[in-house]
């Protein structure tokens, strides 16, 4: 994996998610008690042998900078190559800059001077934690311009509607793309990840800034798909595909399922994300928890169920807490009451307040916010 | 700005031979303490937090696990450019290699190395400590008074008092007396192994001191009663907190218990005086629909199924539905099988108590410390 360069593509699609991606991108969302959605991507790449990630960070990028910073959690403060953070370019002397395409090309020179030849290029709201050895392997063997990672994903629930939809042919490689409605039992769902020559990406890159006619590589890949061979690689485990309130929720949950929640956080090694040097947390004398996901730093002294509580959190004698997900630094009163909630960081739930979403539409409660009871 | 630089130095060599196999393979300040810290990380996160940026790490005893543990200390802000970490282990040179004899021996052999970074005050510290100290504070005293030698004490109970080195004072805070672990005690302010010197008159008594074919180099039994023999101007500080020592099996049980006592002094959740270690980096912790939990602490990456009461469970630590859990203190990576019972006992990482096995008993005196040796009783 030496020859590849990671790079993350971090897009500016927070509208789906309430008050949640108000000050943050999709990527910083907070997942499974101590980490960001975009650790697992960053952790997948470094453990599977990646030395260089440049990171695309969209518009707001406060959270990404104080998150990320220079990379240490995932050993990538190095001298030679680690990591690279790239600020959204917005405009240019010709217009505004739309899409991704524009924001490669002025990073042009970073490409260019780096030594490696190949890339691999992922959207960081979907979680799948690939072997990206062999997929490159695959990659490389097949001597593809593109290969596309994708899962045979069955979609009962209709979770994944209007998702990416890839047709195969039956050697593997990409007939074409559009969108799943529903239509069948199992489709193929292209995990917006894969990987691509660099001299290809570079050609595709200019070639859409000078014909002008399209602002995305993944529509300059579809476009130009006949000149190229573009195959497929599946990937056979668990997917998140993290794309609104709803599925961003279920995702959290679904953690407590043991089988997902061991794939997520240990396969092809561990997620890294910032270290907050928590103590132990610690359960009191009158705290009954069950079906949980606790982190370090808290203090229990409630009812917690089926929920997922994030670092420093603090949860009040008689509080109940159920199917929720707390964020950092929380504070849950005495006997207040949360059901189907998502609390973001640094909330506070006054004694004997209550609140509650449905298990279909969580509510949310906003950074910093303090709910009081009804009087 | 001409500041003069405070340089700690943290003895880390100790066997603590009496906490038995809990040493067999790592050195005293290495033992787990807490939930996921290790006994170094206490005087280590005290010295960044008192912004102290130069410090040495003298290690002797199986240091391996310690200096990893430790690295190029970058946990505790030491990967500096300017100061930082330095390792300093016993090492040859033209007349042959000399292991450290004495507290005061190791400081000796290292007189190069505060020579050179131009030390003007040294603060000697153990690494066998668990408290939370501004070191800071010291030095203001250390100042104020314009002293020699600032030596940290505590009141300690007088009927224990006869187990430490015991400082008489006038009402000025200057030491008139050593009086090493004595029978009569004339007061209860016992010495905490933390000195504040001036570097000047340090290096001088420890040069002195090495030529003195009768001392054991020490710093309480040689260096102190001679400086106070020749006149020194030397202050004790009080410190008022928690301070253990954690000599003993029993003893490093009851410091672990202390932590989930209602008038526990350590916290350890105060985000202005954070304690670091090196982290895991472990997902974190799952508490099943079968667990009952009572007044513990629980550490990233433990499944639990079974009952856990007033106990601490270190990191990646299962126990399974049906394990009981008392009063224990249990490490990193054990398994607690089915039905098994586990009371007042320590159990070393790696353990795996087997399904319906029973360790302990409820309600007894003993403590039970458990590692691939077997049990052993205190």
């Amino acid at each position: 994996m030496d020859r590849c360069i990671g790079i993350i593509n971090g897009g500016d699609n927070e509208n789906n998610f309430g008050g949640l991606c108000k000050h943050r991108p999709v990527y910083m969302l907070p997942f499974g008690g101590r980490y960001r959605l975009i650790d697992f991507t960053i952790s997948n790449m470094v453990n599977n042998g990646i030395k260089s990630v440049a990171i695309y960070t969209g518009k707001k990028m406060r959270s990404t900078m104080d998150h990320i910073g220079n990379g240490n959690p995932w050993d990538l403060n190095r001298r030679f190559n680690g990591l690279f953070m790239f600020p959204p370019i917005l405009e240019n002397d010709y217009g505004l800059y739309t899409g991704d395409i524009h924001q490669f090309h002025s990073t042009e020179p970073f490409f260019e001077y780096a030594k490696e030849k190949y890339i691999f290029i992922c959207n960081p709201d979907i979680l799948a934690k690939v072997d990206l050895n062999e997929a490159f392997k695959y990659f490389l063997d097949t001597d593809a311009d593109f290969t596309l990672i994708y899962k045979k994903q069955t979609d009962s629930d209709g979770d994944f509607i209007r998702k990416d939809k890839m047709i195969i042919d039956k050697d593997g490689n990409l007939k074409s793309m559009g969108l799943n409605l529903g239509t069948e039992k199992e489709f193929n769902l292209f995990l917006e990840m894969g990987f691509i020559k660099k001299d290809v990406f570079l050609k595709l890159i200019r070639q859409s800034i000078e014909r002008g006619d399209t602002n995305y590589l993944r529509d300059a890949m579809i476009q130009n798909k006949e000149n190229y061979k573009v195959n497929t690689y599946e990937f056979k485990g668990h997917v998140e595909n993290i794309s609104d309130l709803k599925n961003y929720y279920d995702a959290n949950l679904n953690l407590l399922n043991e089988e997902i929640a061991n794939e997520m956080f240990y396969e092809n090694g561990l997620v890294y994300t910032k270290s907050k040097d928590e103590p132990s947390t610690w359960y009191g004398r009158d705290s009954r928890v069950q079906n949980s996901i606790i982190a370090n730093g808290c203090i229990i002294d409630g009812n917690v169920e089926n929920s997922i509580i994030f670092r420093g959190v603090k949860i009040g004698k008689d509080a109940i807490v159920k199917n929720s997900i707390v964020m950092q630094k929380g504070i849950i009163k005495n006997d207040a009451i949360i059901v189907n909630s998502i609390l973001d960081k640094y909330t506070t739930v006054e004694a004997y307040a209550r609140i509650a979403g449905s298990s279909t539409m969580p509510y949310v409660v906003e950074k910093n916010q303090t709910i009081r009871k009804d009087e | 700005m001409n500041k003069k630089k405070v340089v700690a130095m943290l003895l880390a060599g100790g066997q603590g031979s009496r906490l038995k196999t809990l040493t067999k393979h790592i050195a005293k300040p290495a033992v787990p303490f807490g939930g996921k810290y290790r006994i170094i990380d206490f005087p280590l996160s005290n010295a960044t937090n008192s912004g102290i940026s130069d410090i040495g790490v003298l290690t002797q005893y199986k240091p391996a696990l310690l200096n990893s543990h430790i690295g190029i200390g970058s946990v505790w802000d030491y990967d500096r450019n300017v100061g930082g970490l330095r390792i300093l282990q016993p090492f040859t040179s033209e007349d042959g290699g000399r292991w450290y004899t004495g507290t005061a021996n190791a400081i000796f052999e290292n007189i190069d190395f505060l020579e050179e970074i131009d030390a003007q005050y040294v603060l000697i510290l153990s690494g066998d400590h668990i408290y939370k100290m501004d070191y800071n504070d010291l030095l203001e005293v250390h100042k104020e008074k314009c002293a020699d030698v600032t030596i940290a004490v505590m009141e300690v109970p007088w009927e224990e008092a006869s187990r430490f080195g015991i400082l008489n004072v006038d009402e000025s805070m200057k030491i008139v007396e050593f009086d090493e672990k004595p029978e009569n005690p004339k007061n209860n302010m016992a010495s905490m192994g933390i000195y504040m010197f001036n570097w000047k008159k340090l290096k001088h008594y420890l040069v002195e001191d090495s030529k003195n074919k009768n001392s054991s180099h020490d710093f309480g039994k040689d260096i102190l009663p001679k400086m106070l023999e020749d006149g020194n101007k030397m202050y004790a500080w009080n410190f008022e907190g928690y301070w253990k020592d954690v000599g003993t099996v029993k003893s490093f049980w009851e410091a672990n218990m202390d932590l989930l006592g209602e008038n526990n002094t350590l916290n350890l959740y105060d985000k202005d005086w954070r304690i670091y270690t090196r982290p895991k980096n472990l997902p974190p912790q799952y508490i099943a629909e079968t667990a009952i939990i009572d007044n513990s602490l629980i550490n990233e990456g433990c499944v639990v199924r079974g009952e856990v009461n007033n106990s601490i469970l270190f990191s990646e630590t299962r126990i399974e539905e049906g394990a009981v859990v008392n009063n224990s203190v249990i490490m990193s990576n054990c398994t607690i099988k089915k039905g098994a019972k586990v009371n007042n006992a320590v159990i070393l990482e790696g353990i795996t108590v087997e399904e319906g096995e029973i360790i302990g008993k409820e309600g007894g005196e003993e403590i039970y410390l458990v590692s691939d040796e077997g049990i052993l009783v205190e």
